[in-house]
């Protein structure tokens, strides 16, 4: 393993005076492990990166202070061995864990068996993450707290309670697991003739992905937009939203591929009520540390759709328009210290676009490609931020996701930040596997984009129509 | 060769494979040229379940019990498997010959690159002994030497893995000295103990073992401690690795002799790390 000896050196650090973390473990990989790497470095905290024996020469691993590896390849035993990467927190002395997104980030479990073992976990509070992991639970705690939910139910037990549900909330409906994610155990009815045959696949491939059978069923929005809320909540009851993202633009794996903020035509009705439903939200579930709340929107009615209790991947773009670090503020609220800043101190400027680019293939459905990255040029110049773990020669290997980068720009205004955009797109190149780049650029060109009246729809059937 | 991968995907998903390399056969003159090709495999099954599956689709691609080292129409085995380690008697894994032979680590490199290194130690000539398919000239096609890893013993922290990895991969070998010299950075390494150089077929029958950590943890040396040099004759614990306040063990996994402890006393290991070299020869 790695050990360098600028750990001895470092002081321990302090903002105003009071001590944070001395070393931090970053349970993650790719470019997550390095920006949060980033962070703790400009804090003045050691990290300790852990990595599976097919990430040894990555970018994460060489940027830290320290590294471990914590077993092969495939994720089960690698950045999900929760033992090994306990034990390598606590033979290197670590004070915190940051878990970046994905992988352990909200498992309530492994949150707990941080705090077991003396280690603070860089997020929400276990309960948060168990409550708001479960769907149906989330949604109840939501509507408690006075934020408007899809019209729906709690969980149907059985094909007549479903089928008298479905009535009382209008066809067409939908059928969700509550354990869900990714589109498994979902299945939308048109009609009440095709309810209990989808009842019945609904509960099995639900049963089948997450050993948890149950669903609840929903009103379907039709062709909504995906927008978001960045909330930051601290220890002493703080609570503050930082604005929306539109994520809108999805593959049909329901995968985001381009976000920005803010989210175009959206009126100032509804973007108030958003704020003002995110914000008392958290209060209720005394909310501490970075959070999502997404919620679909169509026309003037925006419904709660599931909380993120974790940094996002496409955080960056909130902090070009509201000029904040999240991740800093993570460590900072886990460590016990007031958030930096107050709600009016945070104030938007501008437009902020991100486009992921993946290891895929954009004309065979998006199918994930590995292979050794021949070429590599990023782009560069004003406004133009790239997160990555890529060098040139970089392996990709076949068990992690395929995100290679995330290019953002910022303008003064939304055409000037797709301007920059296109210019960001067409100055990179990236040679070994296919890349969602072209695609995007071509995205940006749509009339739909360029006039921002796109939703959830616009891409798979964009997919669906070139081909 | 297709007929066998075909019969591969019945396993699992064949994530990669290797182009065909045709070799000059190894240990028996007269015989037609072997075919070599390597591919990873993602299966469910357990590596003994792996191995029998493999045995029962060479039985049906034809091959026949029967002379070793000699003509067959198949050849199935197990390189790697994940990290597993056994030396049941029906199945070693990491395969002991692993190290030895070019038509393995040629197609093997090909498809990962963490096999690059081992191929470029190994004698040119052998290499160049084992070519793809379709290949015209004697070039094999095989890639430069892996500069690029190796460039990157200069910087500090790899360097002392990458030593410690090739001192590894020495020890399990027939090399007896090896230099490497790039940009700034040479490294020497040689064999303590002195095996003459074998230039012909087949290697001696010294098989070293790697025992590594199978978890992450605090590296402790049984008491009495075991000592380089050390022989015996059954399954020992040599040591064990403290983790999260539990005792794991690490045993021999049969009798043998120390070769070398490559952890000290007291450490922090991490997954994978080599703790003793054994020779069980």
């Amino acid at each position: 393993m790695d050990r360098r000896s600028n750990t001895a050196s470092r002081c321990s650090c302090s903002i105003e005076g009071n001590v944070i973390f001395r070393k931090v473990l970053i349970a993650n990989r790719g470019e997550i492990a390095v920006r949060v790497e980033r962070a703790c470095r400009e804090l003045g905290i050691a990290t300790v990166a852990v990595f599976s024996e097919a990430d040894r020469d990555s970018e994460h691993v060489a940027r830290a202070d320290e590294a471990f590896c914590v077993g092969p390849g495939p994720v089960a035993r690698s950045y999900l061995n929760i033992p090994n990467i306990i034990s390598t927190a606590l033979i290197t002395g670590c004070d915190a864990v940051h878990p970046g997104y994905g992988f352990l980030a909200e498992n309530a479990r492994f949150a707990e068996i941080c705090g077991d073992h003396g280690l603070t976990f860089i997020g929400p509070r276990p309960e948060v993450i168990a409550a708001m992991g479960d769907k149906a639970t989330a949604k109840r705690v939501m509507h408690e707290a006075g934020v408007a939910t899809t019209p729906g139910t709690g969980i149907v037990a059985n094909v007549d309670e479903a089928r008298k549900a479905a009535g009382a909330i209008g066809y067409p409906v939908l059928i969700k697991a509550t354990a869900g994610g990714g589109g498994k155990g979902m299945r939308v009815v048109e009609h009440e003739a095709d309810l209990e045959r989808a009842f019945a696949s609904a509960t099995a491939e639900a049963e089948a992905s997450f050993k948890d059978g149950r669903v609840y069923l929903e009103r379907l929005i039709a062709n909504p937009r995906h927008i978001e809320i960045q909330v930051l909540g601290d220890e002493f009851g703080n609570v503050v939203q930082l604005g929306e993202r539109d994520c809108s633009m999805q593959k049909p794996s329901h995968q985001k591929l381009i976000e920005e903020s803010p989210a175009p035509h959206l009126s100032d009705r509804v973007r108030a009520s958003l704020y003002e439903m995110a914000v008392r939200a958290c209060r209720y579930v005394r909310y501490t540390n970075a959070g999502t709340l997404e919620f679909l929107c169509a026309g003037d009615e925006a419904y709660f759709m599931e909380m993120n209790t974790r940094i996002q991947v496409e955080h960056p773009v909130t902090e070009m328009v509201y000029d904040v670090d999240l991740v800093r503020e993570q460590i900072r609220i886990a460590a016990g210290e007031p958030m930096s800043f107050e709600q009016r101190d945070i104030v938007p400027r501008g437009h902020a676009i991100e486009c992921r680019i993946n290891a895929e293939d954009a004309n065979a459905n998006f199918a994930p490609q590995c292979g050794t990255l021949t070429r590599l040029e990023f782009p560069k110049g004003p406004n133009v931020r790239v997160d990555t773990h890529m060098r040139t020669g970089t392996v990709i290997p076949p068990y992690y996701d395929s995100m290679l980068a995330k290019i953002v720009t910022f303008g003064a205004s939304r055409p000037a930040a797709i301007e920059l955009m296109e210019r960001a797109l067409s100055e990179t190149v990236i040679e070994g596997v296919s890349t969602t780049v072209g695609v995007c650029l071509e995205l940006l060109r749509t009339p739909e984009f360029q006039a921002g009246r796109y939703d959830i729809g616009f891409l798979p059937s964009y997919v669906k129509a070139i081909r | 060769m297709e007929r066998a991968i075909e019969g591969l995907r019945e396993f699992g998903a064949v994530l990669r494979r290797s182009s065909l390399y045709r070799t000059r056969p190894w240990g028996y003159a007269g015989q037609p040229d072997f075919v070599n090709a390597v591919v990873t495999l993602s299966t469910d099954l357990s590596p003994l379940d792996l191995l029998r599956a493999l045995q029962a689709l060479e039985r049906r691609l034809g091959r026949v019990p029967g002379i070793r080292w000699g003509p067959r129409a198949i050849d199935l085995d197990i390189l790697t498997y994940d990290d597993v380690q056994t030396s049941d008697a029906g199945l070693r894994l990491p395969h002991p010959h692993l190290y030895e032979r070019a038509f393995v680590l040629v197609p093997l490199a090909e498809i990962d690159p963490a096999f690059a290194r081992a191929r470029d130690a190994l004698d040119p000539v052998e290499v160049a002994g084992v070519a793809a398919l379709g290949d015209t000239g004697a070039e094999p096609r095989v890639s430069p030497p892996a500069g690029g890893s190796l460039a990157a013993m200069s910087r500090d922290a790899h360097a002392a893995d990458r030593i410690r990895r090739l001192a590894e991969f020495l020890a399990a070998s027939d090399v007896v000295s090896l230099r490497i010299d790039r940009e700034d950075t040479s490294v020497e390494l040689g064999r303590r103990f002195g095996l003459a150089p074998v230039p012909a077929s087949p290697a001696p029958d010294v098989r070293v073992d790697t025992i590594r950590a199978d978890l992450v943890g605090i590296f402790r040396l049984a008491r009495p401690a075991p000592v380089a040099g050390e022989s015996f004759a059954a399954d020992r614990e040599l040591a064990h690795i403290e983790a999260l306040g539990i005792r794991n063990p690490v045993h021999s996994l049969g009798g043998g002799r120390i070769v070398s402890i490559a952890t000290g006393d007291g450490s922090p290991v991490e997954y994978g790390q080599p703790l003793f070299l054994l020779d069980r020869g």
